[in-house]
């Protein structure tokens, strides 16, 4: 397995090969980098990189092998195992759940920092996040349910509002990655589905779904798409273009980027 | 004439008039009917005309047990106050939208069934290690792309005008349990290949027999820590060696171990130095082991067990004894990012103990360093160097901040992000498999330098490129430049 971040025009296709690779002993990454985030502000990427407990920040342009432009990284951090992470570019943050909770730190934060906020909660933070400054909340997956919080929460919370239950928990199954489109309140959701084929990471009941961030208790996605029984077999990353009104998702098993047109969510 | 003129007009209008009267009096008489039938109907229902409103029934109002409108005192200040919280009230429940409407079953189904626009993903395999089985003179390959176990003759060479050489057998299936299979070892005696998976939830090392072939289940299995990279074997001692990455360790197997039979030795911890462990390989002669690492760590301990707290399932395995300490038993801000390295130990070396050296720094040139492979009839340590399109070997005692003794490197070499190297002794020749380019190479035992190879096995066309995606566990869209971001 090669550590690398790379990187493909939009219209790639097939076995087209990527415009540019971030990767190599300088870029400090490892594999197992299951989140990414690119910052349109501020034209950044952050990653986290768990096998060093740390968040490395590159810069949106970078090439070949690059050293990241900060490293949140030591003995302040309280970082253990960063698997996933979210920015808030508008308010400067960056979101890292880790160890059953949310460990906030200053997006420009460098070194051997502490996080400015932590945030835990009885029932637990789940494993991915994403945040929408402008309804001013944060939503995590944990493995059956999601959770919104206030976005400016602190210390021992509760969420907002929590989707899950026994009629749609399995719809919920292993939410590995989420994103939001805030103006329409969309929570898009990367869900592996049920794995019926252990030990093997492959699911004909993955999906990506579609919630709302208004939504509480036992609902199911408004819409989902790539499956159950499509093309996924283990959505694993999913991210917006908006312009082109398009969601694009990574599939664990299929070693692959999909990308579908989906105007009815913009 | 004039006379009949003006006697015409008087005769329309009697007529006329007699029309109007005659209407009149159906009017007249037949409303008289009707009412004369409404009267003996209310008769009937024992009420009768007074030509004023009647009560008819009585019904009470409905139950007042619902939520009333406070009563409010009417003064300034107090109709202030109400006035200024009925607007907050108004302006919060603005806020708490309600969630929008569902689409109907039909917009679900068609959005559902939606097939996607593009599918960037490579369709060729991507060799990312290799082994020699010398007895059979067959040559065998996984595929971490496409998840197989790929078997050619030893001699194949692929034709530049060819597209690819067509594998002899191919082991691939939901049953084989094969996924992102990274490292393999074949069994001298028997052919058995010997096969691990890198990330995949509680993924076994798997055995097949020689001859398997198509989507069959392996003939045995081994419970192994997830996050094994390398493999390597002690036919004396009949023991496993495996390099563990996301637990910076070692663990041993008995050769012949069933599935949930524990490691039986393990080395792991602070003082080993090891970190994002990769390759492994042994000098069985003169009783070594070595590790090669990307430099990666944090410090672990156990997790305490609370008093009459049960153990979670997926615990269990971590109770076996030599089970390696996991990332949830890292120690938070321990983190450790040293330079690439390849550790040397005794071979039965375990616990937490340091190395007995270290090949380590600049004039080495590694560059996240793959498998190791020991030639131990020349006292020589192979290494896949991945970012540097290198093989670099170095002598067996190296220690230090050491240039390799000889390198391999060059366009003409058709290396390409080599993870996979082997050395087939009995036909003096060296194996790379270049996971960057779709081909594995052939060369002399001893080649350096810009060589060309002496053969090549290519899985895909000359000029496809090798994608080298590989469990890509995110992705991210670049808004500025509408690229696709997908990390491994």
């Amino acid at each position: 397995m090669h550590p690398q971040i790379a990187i493909f025009a939009r219209l790639a296709d097939g076995g087209e090969k990527p415009v540019r690779q971030i990767h190599g002993q300088k870029t400090l990454l490892s594999r197992t980098v299951h989140a990414i985030a690119y910052d349109g502000i501020h034209d950044e990427i952050v990653v986290p990189q768990q096998f060093a407990q740390a968040i490395l920040t590159f810069r949106g342009g970078a090439n070949g092998e690059e050293a990241p432009i900060r490293v949140i990284h030591g003995s302040l951090t309280q970082l253990q195992r960063p698997d996933r992470l979210g920015i808030d570019p508008v308010n400067n943050e960056i979101y890292v759940p880790d160890g059953g909770k949310m460990l906030v730190f200053h997006r420009e934060a460098n070194g051997n920092v502490a996080p400015i906020r932590v945030i835990s909660s009885d029932s637990g933070i789940g494993g991915a996040v994403a945040i929408d400054p402008l309804n001013n909340v944060f939503v995590t997956g944990g493995s059956r349910s999601l959770q919104i919080f206030d976005r400016t929460a602190s210390g021992h919370t509760k969420p907002l509002r929590v989707i899950g239950g026994p009629k749609n928990g399995d719809k919920i199954r292993g939410s590995k990655n989420i994103t939001l489109y805030p103006p329409r309140g969309w929570i898009i959701v990367a869900n592996q589905g049920v794995n019926r084929h252990r030990p093997m990471d492959y699911s004909e009941e993955s999906f990506v779904g579609v919630w709302n961030i208004h939504d509480d208790g036992d609902v199911p996605p408004r819409w989902m798409i790539g499956g159950p029984f499509g093309a996924l077999r283990q959505a694993r990353g999913v991210v917006l273009d908006p312009k082109h009104k398009t969601v694009i998702v990574s599939d664990k098993y299929l070693n692959a980027a999909l990308t579908y047109y989906f105007p009815e969510i913009f | 004439m004039l006379r009949r003129i003006h006697l015409r007009p008087r005769v329309g209008v009697a007529a006329l008039m007699c029309l109007v009267v005659a209407i009149a009096a159906w009017v007249l008489f037949a409303g008289q009917a009707k009412r004369l039938e409404w009267t003996a109907a209310s008769e009937a229902a024992l009420r009768k005309p007074t030509g004023y409103p009647q009560l008819i029934s009585v019904e009470p109002f409905p139950g007042m047990d619902g939520q009333m409108c406070q009563w409010v005192p009417a003064n300034a200040m107090t109709s202030l106050r109400t006035a200024l919280q009925q607007e907050r009230r108004a302006a919060q429940t603005a806020a708490q939208a309600t969630p929008p409407g569902f689409p109907s079953a039909a917009q679900q189904t068609e959005v559902q069934e939606r097939s996607p626009l593009r599918i960037i993903r490579d369709p060729y395999p991507a060799f990312s290690s290799v082994a020699v089985d010398t007895v059979h003179d067959e040559v065998i390959f996984t595929d971490e792309n496409l998840f197989q176990i790929l078997v050619y003759d030893r001699m194949d060479n692929t034709p530049p005008t060819a597209t690819m050489t067509e594998p002899k057998r191919v082991i691939s299936g939901l049953q084989t349990k094969i996924e992102f299979n990274c490292d393999l070892y074949i069994d001298p005696k028997t052919g058995d290949i010997y096969t691990i998976a890198h990330d995949s939830g509680g993924m076994p090392l798997t055995i097949f027999s020689r001859q398997a072939k198509g989507d069959v289940p392996p003939t045995r299995e081994i419970d192994t820590p997830k996050g094994t990279y390398g493999i390597a074997v002690d036919e004396e001692a009949e023991e496993i060696f495996l390099a563990i990455q996301h637990d910076s360790a070692v663990v041993v197997y008995e050769k012949y171990a069933a599935r949930d039979d524990p490691p039986i030795r393990l080395l792991q911890g602070d003082k080993t130095m090891l970190g994002d462990a990769h390759g492994i390989a042994l000098d069985t002669k003169n009783k070594l082991m070595f590790v090669s690492n990307y430099g990666s760590s944090s410090s672990r301990a156990p997790l305490p067990q609370r008093e009459g707290e049960a153990w979670e399932t997926g615990q269990e395995r971590e109770r076996k004894p030599n089970w390696p300490l996991q990332r949830s038993q890292a120690i938070p801000g321990t983190g450790r990012i040293l330079p690439p390295s390849i550790n040397v130990y005794p071979i039965k070396a375990q616990g937490d103990v340091p190395p007995l050296r270290i090949i380590q720094g600049p004039k080495t040139q590694m560059n996240m360093p793959s498998h190791l492979f020991m030639d131990e009839e020349r006292g020589e340590l192979y290494l896949a160097n991945d970012m540097d399109n290198s093989i670099l070997v170095f002598d067996s005692s190296a220690s230090g901040d050491v240039a390799p003794k000889r390198v391999l490197k060059g366009p003409q070499t058709l290396i390409q992000n080599p993870t996979g190297v082997f050395v087939d002794i009995k036909n003096d020749e060296l194996w790379v498999a270049s996971f960057g380019k779709h081909v594995a190479t052939v060369f002399q035992r001893t080649a350096e330098g810009d060589t060309p190879p002496l053969r090549v096995i290519r899985n895909g066309p000359l000029d496809a490129p090798g994608l080298m995606i590989g469990n890509p566990g995110a992705i991210g869209y670049d808004t500025k430049r509408e690229e696709i971001l997908v990390p491994n």
